[in-house]
């Protein structure tokens, strides 16, 4: 087992795999930019390496300054987490040939899995159902527009280098065909480096069910149940639960094997996670394979009772999956709400901003995987996540309630957050009645406006705080104020 | 003793009385409430307000309170200390070019001494991976560029002074009478 890992991340993801580490009894190193001097993440782990300014491909995005920690702090692995460079083939590549074990699939994996068109190749051959469109890169409007044609509209652009959103477009009739095509691409561009984009059928009312896979270097591959991630704005993910509400065990255990299958047909190796759509009809269509770990990884670890960071590292230390399919089980309902800086009274604007209040809810069922304290300064350069909250309960409905107590008793004063929104969410008739789609947020939210009933109280508690007084710690008046045992007992003798 | 809280746009107005005991009472339209209050650290307040027990979370900001009650965040401010200042928004905001968050300057899309129309881009911002686009709040002459990219700036700075056309600025006057 490896000695010393470099965590190459930031955040509420390092803070968490740290955690694993120490209990595995590795020793740990974090990197951090000059914003995140005072980063959780950086306060956590054994050695802290600073790697450059705040700008990310000046620091977290740059490879030779993360290599150069390797070798500066001698650890064996690195573990890159999720964003930043998990996903980046020429990372991994580095470091299979400067002989520091990357905690992930070989580069060569995450390289053709990265590409979404070379991604639907394998997986239409090995039998995988893939979204009904294209196979091939078109660069010319007049292909497009007979592509297009045997596709049938409404339908989606998406970049084969993409992610997040960009370069993407539905497009719902064919006038709008070309310049959207060329607007995507130009986005892709701007984004990716790479213009190539492609073409498939659009599926307005499905919801977003992942598989987690686990596969050790020998090929033993196995599944670890679904997620379902419909409840999204801008394309990205706010709301994930296990079991899927949709899910009967029949169309889980299909799902199960399409995902295995792809795994073993990519030649996967360590954590990763097979991405599907599901229609109303129970149909489903591979959508991507994510080479890393998930955001959203806790959830499953709350039903199996695995922890994915430890089977992660065991993996890349080259031992064999102690699991077979049948040793996997899964109990009860986990739910995960992403606590973001963000305001989602302005559509979710970010809101960056020093925490001056901080309070994380506890109790039974409940984890919070969290990078910041009060006191922090949350920078603008990077992405919004402060933490993610995860309730386990036996069921779906225990745990919709449970979340809601957590939240409710989630204290973040200082930068905006979905609280309150997620609160109503979570209240809300259909997402109780599971009708879980990725249009939730656009059917039901859209004119969002927080909850009024509480502000008398609050006004009340305004006037309450501006009348008690407040102590002023000073120094030495502190110390008179709370005397310790040490000034209590100094004139005892023994 | 009166009261006036600002929440967004609206006026919240509490007739409180107390006698410095650790009770208040507060009336707010036709409800009163009976409350006793105990400051529990900086941020605490125990509260019971007519027989339940809540505890609030509070924290003082440059722009008010903010107030944590029942799961529920809001940003209250005295009026009394905000009223002399301008309103915010209405009439000042949208003619200044200022970033709505905390931002890093990614890009500047103007030149000193360029004209400009009414919504044209003239830099871009950029906020926790999210970029956002800065427009013309109206057709003018680009006088100044108070910032340079990558710089750090906030909500309030002024990074673009433009001067209005006259035309737009005739009309501006019109619209104000």
């Amino acid at each position: 087992m490896f000695k010393k890992i470099l965590i190459a991340n930031r955040g509420e993801i390092a803070v968490r795999i740290v955690r694993t580490c120490q209990e595995m009894g590795i020793a740990t190193v974090a990197v951090y930019s000059d914003a995140d001097r005072q980063a959780l993440h950086a306060l956590s782990a054994d050695e802290a390496v600073p790697i450059g300014p705040a700008e990310p491909s000046q620091s977290y995005l740059s490879i030779d300054r993360i290599v150069s920690a390797v070798k500066q702090t001698g650890a064996e692995a690195v573990h890159p987490g999720y964003g930043f460079l998990a996903e980046n083939a020429d990372f991994a590549a580095r470091c299979e040939q400067e002989g520091i074990v990357f905690i992930g699939p070989p580069a060569e994996v995450i390289r053709s899995l990265g590409d979404k068109i070379t991604a639907r190749q394998i997986m239409q051959k090995s039998g995988v159902p893939i979204i009904p469109g294209m196979l091939e890169a078109a660069h010319d409007p007049a292909a497009w527009v007979a592509r297009a044609e045997a596709i049938g509209f409404p339908l989606l652009i998406k970049a084969s280098a993409g992610g997040g959103g960009k370069g993407m477009r539905i497009v719902l009739a064919p006038a709008d065909l070309a310049e959207a095509c060329r607007a995507a691409s130009r986005e892709a561009a701007a984004a990716f480096g790479d213009g190539t984009v492609y073409l498939e059928k659009f599926l307005p009312k499905s919801r977003h069910v992942e598989i987690q896979i686990l596969a050790d270097r020998k090929g033993h591959t196995i599944h670890l149940f679904e997620r379902e991630c419909s409840i999204q704005r801008r394309h990205q993910k706010i709301i994930e639960e296990t079991p899927s509400p949709a899910l009967t065990p029949a169309l889980r255990a299909a799902m199960g094997r399409a995902a295995v299958a792809a795994a073993r047909a990519a030649g996967y190796v360590n954590a990763g996670t097979v991405e599907f759509i599901l229609d109303p009809e129970g149909r489903f269509y591979f959508l991507e394979v994510n080479t890393r770990l998930q955001v959203e990884h806790p959830i499953t670890e709350m039903i199996t009772g695995l922890d994915l960071v430890r089977h992660q590292i065991e993996i890349a230390a080259g031992r064999p999956l102690a699991l077979t399919q049948e040793d996997v089980s899964r109990r009860g309902h986990a739910i995960e709400c992403r606590i973001y800086a963000e305001d989602p009274e302005q559509n979710f604007m970010p809101s960056p901003g020093r925490i001056a209040f901080f309070q994380e809810p506890t109790g039974p069922g409940i984890r919070n995987d969290c990078g910041v304290y009060a006191g922090f300064e949350v920078p603008v350069e990077y992405d919004p996540i402060l933490s993610k909250l995860v309730v386990h309960a036996e069921t779906r409905e225990l745990a919709i309630r449970r979340m809601i107590r957590a939240l409710k008793s989630y204290a973040v004063l200082g930068v905006k957050t979905p609280i309150d929104f997620l609160l109503d969410v979570l209240a809300s008739a259909p997402f109780q009645a599971g009708e879980t789609y990725t249009d939730f947020i656009a059917t039901h939210f859209a004119d969002w406006a927080p909850e009024r009933q509480a502000l008398e109280l609050a006004a009340v508690a305004y006037l309450a705080d501006a009348m008690a007084p407040k102590a002023r710690p000073a120094g030495r008046a502190a110390q008179a104020a709370h005397p310790g045992p040490w000034h209590t007992l100094k004139h005892w003798r023994l | 003793m009166d009261y006036k809280l600002k929440y967004n746009e609206e006026t919240i107005a509490l007739a409180v009385e107390t006698a410095g005991d650790g009770r208040l009472s507060a009336t707010l339209g036709d409800k009163k409430m009976d409350v006793a209050f105990e400051r529990i650290s900086e941020n605490r307040m125990r509260l019971v307000v007519d027989g339940r027990q809540t505890l609030a979370f509070v924290a003082e900001t440059s722009d008010g309170k903010i107030v944590m009650v029942d799961g529920r965040t809001f940003l209250l401010a005295d009026e009394r200390a905000t009223g002399t200042r301008p309103r915010s928004g209405a009439a000042s905001g949208p003619k200044l070019v200022t970033p709505p968050m905390p931002a890093v300057v990614t890009q500047i899309l103007v030149a000193q001494g360029q004209t400009v129309e009414k919504g044209q881009g003239l830099l871009v911002v950029s906020a926790m991976k999210m970029d956002t686009i800065l427009t013309a709040p109206f057709a003018g002459v680009v006088t100044r560029i108070n910032v340079a990219e990558g710089e750090k700036v906030a909500p309030k700075q002024v990074l673009v002074d433009i001067e209005p056309s006259a035309a737009d600025a005739a009309g501006e006057e019109a619209h104000n009478g």
